[in-house]
Formats: C-alpha cells, structure tokens, sequence
C-alpha cells in the first residue's frame, strides 16, 4: 500500500469536530464598531459636526499656502541655523533628564519590581495627572513661571517625555518573563537589591528604546512649543506664519522632517545593537 | 569580615561567615492552602536529618513544589511549622526571613538567570543576603564577595564565562551557574525544584552528579524534586514521596521498589518515568 492510499483510507475514518462558526460574531462587532462611529457624527444627538462639503467649498483659500509652501524659500536657511540647533540641543537635554529619571520610576510604577501595591498605584497616579496636563498648558504656564526661553520648554519636554517612557517601560516590565526575581528573593535579596543587579539589565533594551523615540518626539513638539515662547525653531515658524510666509515655512518644514529622519535612522541602528 | 566566625550562629552577629555547618529540616504538621482553595500539603511531618541527600519523589500537581518553597519560606504554610537549623521559618517575616533564606541555596528548573546580564552578576546575587542594600545600588562589592563568588563559579566548571552573557550559555551551563549563586550564598542548606527537568539526559546526569557532590564533599543538607524514578534511585540516600499533597513514601531511594513508585504516581510505572542511563 502506498502512503497515498494510506492517507485515502485514514480520510474515510476521520470524524473531523464541527468547526465552530466565528463569522456572525465578527460581523457583529464590526456592524457594531461602524455603527457607534456613525453616531459620534450627528449632532442632534450631541455628535461632532463634520461638514465634509465645506472642503469643497474653501479648499481654494489653503491652496494658495500649500503652492507656496512646495515652493520653499531657501533664502530663510542661514537664520534657521540657530534655533534647529537650539532645538536639537533641547530635545538631547530633555531625553537625557526624563531617562534619569524616568529608570527609578519605571521600576516603581511595574509589578514585578514593585509589589507594594500602594506605592505602584501612587506612582501611576501621579503619572496619569503629568500625562493628563496637555504640553502647551504646561509651556504657556511655565512661561509665566521662568519667562520667555529655552528653559520652560525643557521643563516641560521633560515632563512629557516621562509621562510617556514610563508608562511604556514599566507595561514593557509588567509583560516580561520575571523569573529571575524568585532566585533574588530565594537567596534573601530585598526588593530593591534584586532591581538593581537583575531588573535594571533586563529592562534596558524597552528603557532605551523608548528614550530614542522620546528623543524624536522631543524635536516634533518644540516645534510648536515655540509657539508660546519656550524656545527653539517653533519661534521661527510662528514668527514666518505672522507673515505669511509660507514659502520659508516650507524650508523650515523640510529640515524638521530631515532632522526626525536622521534621529530615527539613528535610533534604528542603536535598538539593533542593543538586542 | 573575619571568617573564623563560622562557629557563629548566624543570629549571634556576623553574617558574612559561611553558615554553621549542615542544618536539620523539621516539618511539623504543615497545611498550604492557596488562595484559590486548592490545597497543596495536608498535614505533612518531616524529619530531614542533617547532611541528608534526599529526593522528594511525585507527579506535577502533588505539591512536591509547594512544600521545597515552604522550607525557604517563598511559600507561607497555613498552618504548621517549618524549621530549618535555628530558623523557625514559618513565624519569620522581613529582614529576618531575607537573613534565614540567604543560609538556604536554591536552584530552579528553569534556572532563573538574569538572561541579559553577565554570569558573574548572576553569581552576585547568592551574595544579596549578606550585603547591606545601599552597597548592593551603588554596584559596590567587596574583595570577599568577589573571591566568594568566583570560587563558587569555579567549583562548577564555570570561571572562564564569568564574563559572558548568561543568556548565551546552554542549558546545562546555566544551570551550573545558578549552581554555583546558590554556592555563593555558602548556605547550609541546599534545595532544587526539578533541577534536570529541562535538560538533556547526560547534562541531567552531570548536574545530578553536582548536587551529590555538594552532599559529599560540602556536607549540605540536599533536598531535590524529580519526578524520575531511576534519578532518585541512583543520587539520593532518602526517598519522600508525594501524592496529592501527602507524603504517601518515606525510606531509602535505592531500594524503592516499583510498586512504591507506582503507589506515589497514583498509576502504573511508564517508560516517560525514567530518563535512562548516563
């Protein structure tokens, strides 16, 4: 007998189980999902009003910007030097401080590196309030604070940048593999000893990557934290947009987007060394 | 630290001298029951004699893990006492329990390494019980500590990884690592939860052999869970069986019969309870 007929004569025997059917139920949350969107969009109901006919209608008044924004005025280079410099230099600083700072309260804000569990929630709770508090009223009262500068702009990039990292990292430790900590608590090791010689290592690969990305946000978002005076290269753009210049807005665009290229393309090949 | 202190009890002060000698292991009348109603241990009493080398014999689900974790207190029994040497484990909380557990190794089936640090910090961490907190997070370590630590790497065959990654060692080498943490500690006592279940049969072997050794020529009290019959036969003195949470087995390993193993298993013997010669 061949294994072909082998496999014909076994087929006749098989009792495969009734398959069970899953679609309904799929289609059922999607009909659900499309509806509940749908809903948000009538206002009688208290829905936001998406008026899609007025894009139609004004789409002309944009499109004189966006032409002169494709047509970028490199005339404004030399001045943007400065402050793209600032920035970078902010966003460097920022990514340096909240990583400090941001390794301890990872460790306390994660299960496994901190099973008090009032302390943990203390920890997230003050997190959540730091998350919650948006970073342009964070700007515009720390500008009131310190003055006009670079400086509110760090405090507050700092303060972002922590709400994010630590919020990613210790989630990152709560879903790891934590075996190592009962061979730290069986050789009569306390808490923190067993953080510090174990923890801390096996975190570094989700605390790094998420400082690099907190780097690239950094550099987005001074760009509209200049709006509100806390320095770097978003005083330029509010002050181009004052003028309507948006052909140099264009340039000041372009370099913005080089420079997030450049840091991701560095994060890149830093997160693959370090696996 | 002055290490003819050894004669020490460890409650008497210095805690950097190794621990005083093998230790007695005492259960009396121990009960775990886990928050989920299952219970682990009913009523088990224990004497494990000083310098004793015994297995603890029983399927998964018998409690064998339980009750290795209610000796260095990692499991707290809901009724019953454990003492181990002048420890009187199930009454000890806090820095007094830490103190006890460091003169209590341990090693793991799954070895429990740190994987993305080296095998020296591994090694460190047998030295946690006897180093105050703040030197341990400054990454100050002592002349002692280190000696301590590389001569338990080298007792194991593993001084020339110290350095390297523990995650890139084999199974077998990582289990001498952990092995040689459990060294580091130069505990009294020294207890294994499934040590070989996750090794190839000669590495099981060899890290059975280990153990025996640390028994022989280091005179610890051993107490190892398998759930293979021929390895309890073949590396231990002393057979405990258990079997739903009941010691149903007490007496020497080497002449356990077949019938005693097919009254701890609860079934007939099969092939899958022997892993085989060496």
């Amino acid at each position: 007998m061949t294994a072909a007929d082998a496999v014909a004569g076994e087929r006749s025997q098989l009792t495969i189980p009734p398959r069970p059917r899953t679609w309904p139920r799929a289609a059922a949350i999607v009909a659900a999902l499309a509806a509940f969107t749908i809903l948000t969009t009538i206002p009688a109901i208290g829905g936001v009003e998406l008026d899609f006919a007025s894009i139609a209608r004004n789409w002309t008044n944009g499109a004189d910007r966006i032409v002169q924004m494709l047509t970028p005025d490199w005339s404004i280079l030399p001045r943007t030097w400065q402050p793209l410099l600032e920035t970078l230099e902010m966003a460097l600083v920022d990514a340096a401080i909240s990583a400090v700072l941001a390794v301890p309260l990872s460790l306390w804000a994660a299960r496994p590196t901190n099973p008090n569990g009032v302390a943990r929630r203390a920890v997230r709770f003050v997190l959540n309030v730091v998350r919650a508090v948006p970073d342009l009223v964070y700007a515009t009262v720390l500008v009131a604070m310190v003055g006009v500068g670079t400086l509110p702009g760090i405090i507050t990039l700092v303060l972002f940048d922590i709400g994010i990292v630590v919020k990613l990292v210790s989630e990152a430790i709560d879903s790891a593999d934590a075996h190592y900590m009962e061979a730290g608590r069986a050789a009569g090791g306390t808490q923190t000893q067993i953080n510090r010689v174990t923890a801390l290592p096996q975190s570094w690969p989700a605390i790094a990557s998420q400082v690099l990305y907190s780097l690239e946000l950094n550099v987005r978002i001074s760009a509209i934290l200049g709006l509100v005076g806390a320095g770097g290269i978003g005083r330029l753009i509010d002050e181009m947009r004052g003028f309507y210049r948006y052909d140099a807005l264009g340039t000041i665009v372009l370099e913005i987007l080089v420079v997030v290229i450049a840091i991701e393309v560095a994060s890149n090949l830093l997160r693959k060394r370090l696996r | 630290m002055d290490n003819t202190a050894a004669t020490q009890r460890p409650e008497a002060g210095d805690h950097a001298s190794p621990a005083s000698g093998p230790w007695p292991i005492t259960l009396d009348d121990v009960t775990v029951r886990y928050p989920n109603g299952v219970v682990a241990m009913k009523n088990v009493s224990l004497e494990i004699g000083a310098g004793e080398m015994v297995a603890v014999v029983g399927l998964s689900g018998s409690g064998k893990s339980t009750m290795i974790r209610t000796i260095n207190g990692l499991v707290t029994p809901t009724a019953g006492t454990v003492t181990v040497g002048p420890h009187r484990i199930s009454r000890l909380k806090g820095a007094a329990l830490r103190r006890a557990r460091g003169d209590i190794g341990m090693i793991f089936q799954s070895f429990n390494l740190a994987d993305r640090t080296s095998v020296y910090r591994n090694a460190m961490v047998g030295r946690f019980s006897h180093t105050p907190t703040w030197r341990t997070l400054l990454g100050l370590t002592t002349a002692e500590d280190r000696d301590i630590v590389m001569r338990a790497l080298d007792s194991v065959g593993m001084l020339e990884k110290v350095w390297h990654r523990a995650g890139a060692l084999s199974g077998g080498q990582k289990q001498r690592v952990a092995i040689a943490r459990a060294l580091a500690q130069q505990p009294a006592v020294m207890l294994a939860d499934e040590p070989v279940a996750s090794l190839d049969p000669p590495t099981a072997h060899s890290v059975m052999a280990d153990l025996a050794d640390i028994n022989a020529d280091r005179g610890l009290t051993v107490l190892v869970n398998l759930h293979l019959m021929d390895l309890a036969r073949q590396y231990t003195t002393r057979m405990i069986g258990l079997r739903a949470g009941e010691v149903v087995y007490d007496g020497p390993a080497a002449s356990a019969t077949d019938a005693d193993f097919e009254q701890i298993y609860g079934r007939p013997v099969q092939q899958r309870d022997r892993l085989g010669q060496q």
